[in-house]
């Protein structure tokens, strides 16, 4: 169930005002309130895995075994590891914007005794987001990242399987990151928050051979 | 009022129980059906005095009607119905149904006579005559996007009245999603509907020089 369910959105649209009518033609971009009164109305169904990025509502790709495996492995890590300094978020939501709320494949937010219970996380909440890319790696890169860059989310990494890398982004400056760095194999990082809790690439991306 | 609210979808209103549509290989934007555009319609998120339509699955904003392109839907509004009166219906600024996926609304089509005038259901493909975008800002967005989607849905010709080049554009013979024949009026020239070859109108009217 990963349809948005439970979060009340800020203001509810019993009906809403049209937005701004737009100079050509142009793809009706829904807010994040629209966007559950979709879900609450049956045009998205219960059980569909879809995320809001700038007012589209985007259909995810279908978890691979390895997607799953990296995602696993990083939560019983920082779990383990971090014993409460932060609360682990997998695939659940973040609220941008009134228009973006995606749900990351891994999150570090800022510690909450009701555990976000009564609003999703916002921006100033995440202290770091991390994408495992495989199929979604151009996705992720060019139609996400420019999003978290310019809510001010302070740090993401790409799991990059292609390339057999994680990329570091961090010092978020309009719709980009100024700060790039890449960890290869035989390299480890740790996030910027939690310097002490560091992470072997070779254990996040074991080498593959095919 | 140009947000849906009578016709009844082709298919079923979606409900909890209907099955999940597939995952993609890659994260997709959701495309909507016809069923679901009316759902956000009924449910308030499209609001009635939005002006919308559905493309292939996108719900696109239309922008605002100006002037020249008002004036222009009028001068053909008001020249058909006298010569056709019992042989097509004009129908202006209203829906036809191309698919399960798309549900434009065309400045002018000229329909296949029926006594209901299309009471029970909005005119498919093969209900259309002829079919007519008055185009400025929008000549871009009608070439591409709407002109395949109505060359694959088999409407039999279709004219864009192509303000910045000061021309007519004939479209006819659809295959695939192009048109086979395409022909391009000029002032001096004269165009008539191949369904009623008869109805001449001069370009120099319908585009009167700035």
């Amino acid at each position: 169930m990963t349809t948005p369910t439970v979060a009340a959105p800020a203001p509810p649209p019993a009906v809403s005002t049209p937005p701004s009518r737009p100079a050509a033609p142009n793809r009706r971009r829904f807010t994040v309130a629209e966007y559950y009164a979709m879900a609450e109305a049956g045009v998205l169904h219960p059980e569909e895995r879809v995320e809001l990025l700038d007012g589209d509502v985007i259909v995810m790709a279908a978890v691979l075994d390895w997607h799953a495996f990296v995602v696993d492995w990083i939560n019983e890590n920082f779990i383990l590891r971090l014993q409460g300094r932060a609360q682990v978020r997998i695939q659940n939501p973040t609220r941008l914007n009134d228009y973006s709320e995606p749900e990351p494949d891994v999150m570090l937010l800022r510690r909450r005794d009701d555990f976000y219970r009564s609003g999703h996380p916002a921006p100033a909440d995440v202290l770091l987001l991390i994408e495992v890319s495989d199929s979604s790696l151009s996705f992720d890169r060019n139609q996400k990242l420019p999003r978290y860059a310019a809510a001010g989310i302070p740090e993401v990494w790409i799991v990059n399987r292609p390339d057999q890398r994680i990329e570091s982004y961090a010092d978020p400056t309009g719709d980009e990151y100024a700060t790039v760095r890449h960890y290869g194999p035989g390299e480890s990082i740790a996030p910027q928050a939690f310097p002490d809790i560091v992470l072997e690439v070779d254990r996040i991306i074991p080498a593959e051979t095919e | 009022m140009t947000t849906p609210t009578v016709a009844a979808p082709v298919r079923p209103a979606p409900t909890p129980d209907s099955p999940a549509p597939s995952r993609p290989a890659v994260p997709t934007r959701r495309r909507f059906t016809v069923a679901e555009y009316y759902a956000m319609a009924e449910a308030g998120i499209l609001a009635p005095d939005e002006r919308v339509e559905l493309l292939d699955g996108d719900v696109i904003a239309m922008p605002p009607i100006g002037n020249w392109h008002a004036s222009n839907v009028d001068l053909f509004t008001n020249t058909f119905p006298a010569q056709l009166y019992g042989h097509a219906i004009v129908r202006v600024q209203n829906p036809v149904r191309l698919d399960d996926d798309s549900e434009p609304q065309p400045d002018v089509m000229l329909l296949q006579w029926r006594d209901d005038f299309y009471r029970d259901g909005h005119p498919g493909p093969d209900d259309v005559l002829l079919l007519i975008e008055v185009s400025d800002s929008s000549v871009d967005f009608d070439r591409t996007a709407k002109l395949s989607a109505y060359a694959e849905a088999g409407i039999p010709e279709v004219w864009i009245v192509n303000r910045p080049d000061r021309r007519i554009e004939s479209y006819s013979d659809p295959s695939g999603d192009e048109y086979a024949t395409v022909r391009h009026y000029d002032p001096g020239e004269s165009i008539a509907p191949q369904a009623f070859p008869d109805v001449m109108l001069e370009v120099d009217r319908i585009i009167p020089a700035e």
